[in-house]
């Protein structure tokens, strides 16, 4: 009866919010918001963390002199980190450069599907239909469990979520279908790179060779865009030659959305499980979109019954981090609005707007504000629509970026990705971080060495070893921490499977090898 | 590879084993995480390299061809020269020489599209991020002389 009863209030607290975003003011801010994280996710260099901080000073008007005070520009910024999810995917797909940090990983799959496989606007309709799906999950678990699920996620410690990385890294070697011991050196490599700088424990500099410069770490956003953007342009001018255009179908029809949800509707439960999963790890206070998409995919990988056709346009490859990646920003809100703790980068700009326009996150932010919190629920549902609509009107449009010239479209590439890792921090060093990382992605590419595990151990690298040290601090040093809890245990142990799963297979094979030697009939 | 294992190995050694005498909090040093980073690549690497000593690598002989590097060249040289001149010439020169450089001699456009290739890339550019996000990006030496670009 108690639950019935909270259902229903939670429903009327909902339509009184639906009321709040659905006021012409509001609706305009929600699509003017939408619209310019569009354009934020899709220009390189921008990220929506930078697109809601720009902004940021705008909404102080809005919420002075606004009908809808604060909960109008929360909606206004909300609707710019939205905008960004969705268009972060374009510059993924269609130029193998990532819009945004959280649509990495969509060049493994995203790009072949677009470009060697010639069907840009499915990769297209796949990232958009399961961002939407990945964010409606999101939102309705936000609207129904989002005071409860903070308080379950304060209790989610170091050594879990050292655990849940153990896997992430655990599950490329494990399921990869390239060689274990060259995905295990490309990890290796990768958490190298993430070291690199300033130890945030100590203080003290590590592999900077007295270099100024890397003092701050090597960001993982020009070398993804080396290694993707550069290296593929690189690779491309070997393989189909200079000069070489697209000729690919670049009109989107019906038939192309029919054939994208026919595509969803055989991973329905993939993407849903996806969405829940990045979710909760949105909800676990310091990660938020980009660390939720390598986890979506990973799981994806390791569960899908294709798991060759992965890193070679396998849509479950789009359409599961990308709803992971949705979901985990939306889940990203719960801690911020429920207990003043940011989520991820971009909730953390969102929560000093809360403090400029005089609000306090925290649990009393639901009693005391009911109109904002729900406002905000009402808006992230109205936001995601809006701009999944904004995105499926632009695909048409979108796809035939694929038919500009060569050379027209491979300098613009160039230059783009050159304001994509200079803008990140005005340095040059990062530029020629990126150049030098496109050589490396082509000669990399070309000795067959996988490109996911690198850039999931510079993405995840930090993480990982800030969560082994605050573990090992809190346990005075003791690694037994990392079996402790029984979810601790059970994450390392499956861990640890996938990590000894290629030496079993090649011992197997090695074993039925000599018995066919043997028994040659 | 190996190489590159080995000097990040050497730079971190000082602090790369558990420390139970309790300078480090939690028993780590900084050392600790880059050290087996780099341990993990010298031990995969090596592996890899033994494993192509047994069976022959499908990669052998990849750079043997000359189309391998000539034509992945041709893009790359233009490329650095174009990210060595930044520092002088500024994003917006670099921008303009560089589009106008492939439009002619890889896309053989007349002059008169290299011409508008070389001034709207750049100016596009400039009043998307300059102007609408405030974004400033290398400026040329003329700046300092009062040129916007």
């Amino acid at each position: 009866m108690e639950i019935l009863t909270g259902f229903t209030d939670t429903l009327s607290n909902l339509g009184g919010g639906f009321a709040t975003a659905l006021m012409p003011f509001n609706l305009m801010l929600l699509a003017i918001g939408c619209f310019l994280g569009l354009v934020i996710g899709v220009l390189p260099g921008l990220g929506g963390t930078s697109g809601v901080a720009i902004l940021l000073p705008i909404t102080v008007f809005i919420a002075s002199g606004g009908e809808g005070g604060a909960t109008s520009a929360v909606i206004f910024l909300c609707g710019i980190y939205w905008g960004a999810l969705f268009g972060g995917v374009i510059t993924s797909i269609l130029f193998n450069i990532p819009g945004e940090p959280w649509s990495v990983v969509l060049l493994f799959d995203g790009f072949p599907l677009a470009k060697r496989l010639g069907k840009p606007a499915v990769a297209l309709a796949s990232s958009f239909f399961a961002s939407l799906i990945g964010a409606f999950i999101a939102t309705v678990l936000f609207t129904f469990f989002a005071r409860a699920l903070a308080d379950v996620a304060l209790a989610f410690g170091p050594a879990e979520l050292f655990a849940v990385f153990i896997m992430s890294f655990a599950t490329l070697v494990g399921l990869g279908s390239e060689s274990p011991a060259k995905s295990v050196m490309m990890i290796g490599f990768g958490l190298l790179l993430a070291a690199v700088g300033f130890d945030t424990i100590t203080g003290a500099p590590r592999l900077t060779f007295g270099q100024l410069e890397i003092l701050s770490g090597i960001d993982f956003v020009p070398v993804t865009i080396g290694l993707f953007g550069i290296g593929e342009i690189l690779a491309s001018a070997e393989e189909q030659g200079i000069g070489f255009v697209e000729r690919m179908n670049a009109k989107v029809g019906l038939k192309d959305i029919f054939e994208t949800l026919r595509e969803l509707r055989k991973r329905i439960w993939t993407v849903v499980a996806t969405a829940v999963l990045g979710f909760w790890f949105g909800v676990l206070p310091g990660h938020g979109a980009t660390a939720g998409s390598f986890l979506g995919y990973g799981l994806a990988r390791q569960y899908s019954k294709n798991k060759a056709n992965f890193g070679k346009g396998e849509i479950t490859g789009i359409m599961a981090p990308q709803a992971a990646a949705d979901a985990s920003a939306v889940g990203s809100l719960v801690p911020m609005v429920a207990l003043g703790v940011p989520g991820s980068p971009t909730s953390a700009v969102i929560m000093a707007g809360l403090f400029v326009w005089g609000l306090q996150p925290g649990p009393l932010l639901f009693i005391d504000h009911p109109d904002f919190i729900w406002g905000l629920t009402a808006s992230i549902y109205l936001g995601h629509l809006m701009t999944f609509v904004m995105c499926l009107l632009a695909v048409p449009l979108l796809a035939k970026i694929m038919r500009i010239p060569y050379a027209i479209i491979t300098p613009f590439i160039v230059i783009i990705s050159i304001i994509g890792s200079y803008s990140l921090n005005n340095s040059m060093f990062d530029v020629f971080i990126t150049i030098g990382f496109g050589l490396v992605g082509y000669w990399l590419r070309k000795m067959k060495y996988p490109l996911a595990p690198l850039v999931v151990a510079i993405v995840l690298g930090d993480s990982t070893e800030r969560e082994l040290r605050k573990a090992l601090i809190g346990s005075g040093g003791n690694p037994g921490v990392f079996f402790a809890s029984p979810l601790a245990a059970i994450l390392m142990i499956l861990a640890l499977v996938l990590l000894f799963l290629p030496l079993v297979r090649m011992l197997r094979e090695r074993r039925s090898a000599r018995t066919d030697t043997l028994n040659p009939s | 590879m190996i190489v590159i294992a080995a000097v990040a190995m050497f730079d971190s050694r000082a602090s790369a084993l558990p420390d139970p005498t309790g300078t480090f909090p939690g028993g780590l040093g900084p050392g600790f995480y880059p050290f087996w980073s780099a341990a993990m690549v010298a031990g995969a690497a090596l592996f890899v390299i033994l494993r192509y000593q047994v069976l022959a690598g499908d990669t052998q002989g990849v750079f043997a061809k000359r189309e391998a590097w000539v034509a992945p060249l041709k893009i790359a040289l233009p490329m650095i020269v174009a990210v060595a001149a930044l520092e002088w010439l500024g994003f917006y020169i670099v921008t303009a020489l560089y589009m106008g450089f492939f439009a002619r001699f890889i896309g053989g456009y007349r002059w008169y599209w290299v011409l508008a290739i070389a001034v709207l890339f750049p100016l596009v550019i400039y009043l998307a991020f300059e102007r609408g996000f405030r974004v400033s990006l290398p400026k040329s030496v003329f700046y300092e002389q009062g040129f916007p670009f």
